[in-house]
């Protein structure tokens, strides 16, 4: 099955989602290019042993569709039977503007694949990740948006051997006027081995610090439940689950928060799991490793002074 | 200027989804998505500046329309629903491809949606239909601002960006940004004589395919059962006991 993967390249190198899919497709030895998609100048994507084409966006106009277009000549000329995206932002777009051009409906929230000959079945995660849900693709050429933190992520060497295409804009770009870069300080959400959460169980924004100090404490990220970024306690990038990152760091502390399906597919993968509570029946409590029944607005500034 | 906002109806969310043959069973009360009911205030806020003219569209099985009723109550004008026994199941693009048609019997200028629903969350038929209607995707907007020009803020991977919007569009909605509208008893009683217009399937043109065999579905056991301790004042030192357990510190 030859195959596509619609990567991104960011921070000046190839994104961790991009670098799953690559190990994924190695594994099942498939044949693949890449095509990655970001706005770095110069960015360290190259290899000697895959083809990629940097796909490189002026960020101040929006113009995935001028991607999906490109995205689209290549998988006809080469007759790509298999296309890759990760469930990205970036992914999202690419994967349904370019579905469209085909007729083949992408397949979304895929969590693993298996390759059979020419026949291709996937698992996908249904019901908030409480269920998987089996497949056989059908259309000629298959669309498949991964789930990020499905694979492994391949470590590669990468130099600068990679084509650059500068995407032109055209009738349906738009113009981007302003651009706001969040400030992030400290570790990052994906990668940082303990991941510390605050739910509304915090129960007041100003008691996010005490979630900083024992962050500070024991260097993790924070993340945070979609009901507080909806509240406005924390940005949207802090998110963690269903519409919001994927993490699965060795050590994840969920401070005040409920454990909605849609929560839990972001962080069940972690390898221990610690949920402060005052409710014992929480849903947390069903995935934690060590469930503490009690008030997090007396528990944690204890654990902060004792560290 | 006229505006046409996809919604869906969905099972209550606070009940278990339950499948059959791999599809998810509808019972005839649906609700309207929590998800769709941020694109429907994006939607009115136009309307108030602009007075234009907001029709929902909405796919799937009708049964009782509470769902319907819902999004009119909200305030927008009308509604396009389309229900056939072909579309059940529908993939992806099989959903946009219809909501497309029928964007394009509203005459809208502006396709409104929320990012993802909530019991299918296939999260790419606001491009899709961007693609089919060949019109700008502004996907992922968590703010609006209308004073001479509108501006639509978008959420992105490093932060946020703002874009002025354009006369003709497709935009996707996210949670947060807006804040989702609650009808009175005025607006509720209005919505009753609201036009709720079906659609036939015949009179669309619609070419995308199912292209997934349905093999099963496994669910998933999450109960780990780990230690659970009342705190008594002194649980603190059960976490960092266990922190040290794990080498964690
Ligand atoms: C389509 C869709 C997508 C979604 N995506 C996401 C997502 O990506 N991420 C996400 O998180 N959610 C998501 N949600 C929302 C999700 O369903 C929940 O509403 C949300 O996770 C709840 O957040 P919470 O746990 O902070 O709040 P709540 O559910 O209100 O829970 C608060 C908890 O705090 C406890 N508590 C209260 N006070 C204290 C105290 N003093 N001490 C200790 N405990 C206390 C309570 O017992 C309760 O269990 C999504 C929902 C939908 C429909
Ligand atoms: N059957 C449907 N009827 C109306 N709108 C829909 C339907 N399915 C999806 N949508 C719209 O598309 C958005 C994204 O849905 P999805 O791609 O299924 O996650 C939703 O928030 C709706 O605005």
């Amino acid at each position: 099955m030859k195959s596509l993967i619609i990567g991104e390249a960011s921070n000046g190198t190839i994104s961790s989602g991009t670098l799953e899919l690559i190990s994924k497709v190695t594994q099942e030895g498939l044949d693949f290019k890449l095509v990655t998609v970001g706005s770095d100048e110069n960015p360290k994507i190259g290899s000697d042993t895959f083809k990629n084409t940097y796909m490189k966006l002026n960020q101040n106009e929006l113009s995935l569709a001028s991607v999906a277009d490109e995205i689209s000549k290549i998988i006809t000329s080469e007759s790509i039977d298999l296309v890759l995206a990760s469930s990205t932002y970036v992914g999202r777009d690419i994967a349904g503007f370019v579905s469209v051009d085909l007729n083949a409906s992408p397949v979304s929230n895929v969590v693993n694949f298996k390759i059979d000959g020419d026949k291709l079945s996937t698992t996908n995660s249904i019901d908030g990740g409480e269920s998987d849900y089996l497949t056989n693709v059908t259309s000629e050429v298959k669309v498949l948006l991964i789930r990020p933190k499905s694979f492994e992520a391949s470590v590669i060497e990468l130099n600068d051997n990679y084509e650059t295409v500068s995407i032109e804009k055209n009738n349906l770009s738009v113009a981007v006027q302003d651009i706001f870069i969040e400030e992030k300080t400290g570790p990052q959400l994906e990668d940082s081995k303990i991941v510390i959460s605050a739910g509304r169980g915090m129960v007041d924004v100003e008691n996010l610090k005490f979630i900083e100090e024992l962050a500070n404490k024991l260097n993790a990220a924070i993340g945070g439940t979609r009901a507080i970024v909806d509240a406005g306690w924390m940005p949207y990038s802090q998110q963690v689950g269903q519409t919001g990152k994927t993490v699965k760091p060795d050590v994840y502390i969920a401070c005040g928060i409920s454990g909605a399906t849609q929560h839990q597919v972001g962080m069940k993968d972690s390898k221990f799991i610690i949920a402060i509570n005052k409710d014992e029946e929480a849903p947390i409590f069903q995935i934690a490793d060590l469930g503490v029944v009690g008030d997090t607005l007396s528990i944690i500034p204890k654990l902060i002074d004792s560290l | 200027m006229k505006i046409a906002v996809c919604a869906k109806q969905i099972p209550d969310p606070a009940i278990a989804v339950t499948y059959e043959n791999g599809t998810i069973v509808r019972p005839d009360e649906q609700v309207l998505d929590d998800t769709d009911r941020y694109g429907i205030e994006v939607a009115l806020q136009l309307k108030e500046k602009f007075d234009a003219e907001v029709t929902v569209i909405s796919m799937g099985k009708l049964g009782t329309q509470k769902g319907i009723q819902q999004a009119l109550q909200m305030g927008a004008d009308k509604a396009l629903v389309i229900e056939d026994e072909s579309l059940k199941n529908s993939n992806s693009l099989m959903t946009s491809n219809v909501l497309s048609e029928i964007a394009k019997l509203a005459q809208a200028d502006i396709v409104i949606f929320g990012t993802e629903s909530s019991d299918g969350y296939s999260g790419v038929v606001p491009q899709q239909v961007s693609r089919y209607l060949d019109l700008p995707c502004i996907s992922y907007v968590k703010g609006i601002e209308i004073n001479d020009e509108i501006l639509l803020t978008r959420q992105t991977i490093t932060g946020s960006e703002k874009v002025v919007m354009p006369s003709q569009c497709v935009i996707s909605v996210t949670a947060s940004g807006v804040e989702p509208r609650y009808p009175n008893f005025k607006d509720i009683m209005a919505a009753k004589s609201k036009v709720v217009e079906q659609v036939n399937i015949s009179s669309i043109n619609f070419t995308a395919k199912q292209n997934q065999e349905f093999i099963e579905i496994k669910s998933i056991s999450n109960d780990k059962s780990g230690e659970k301790h009342v705190d008594e004042g002194e649980a603190f030192n059960l976490i960092i006991e266990k922190l040290k357990e794990i080498k964690a510190i």
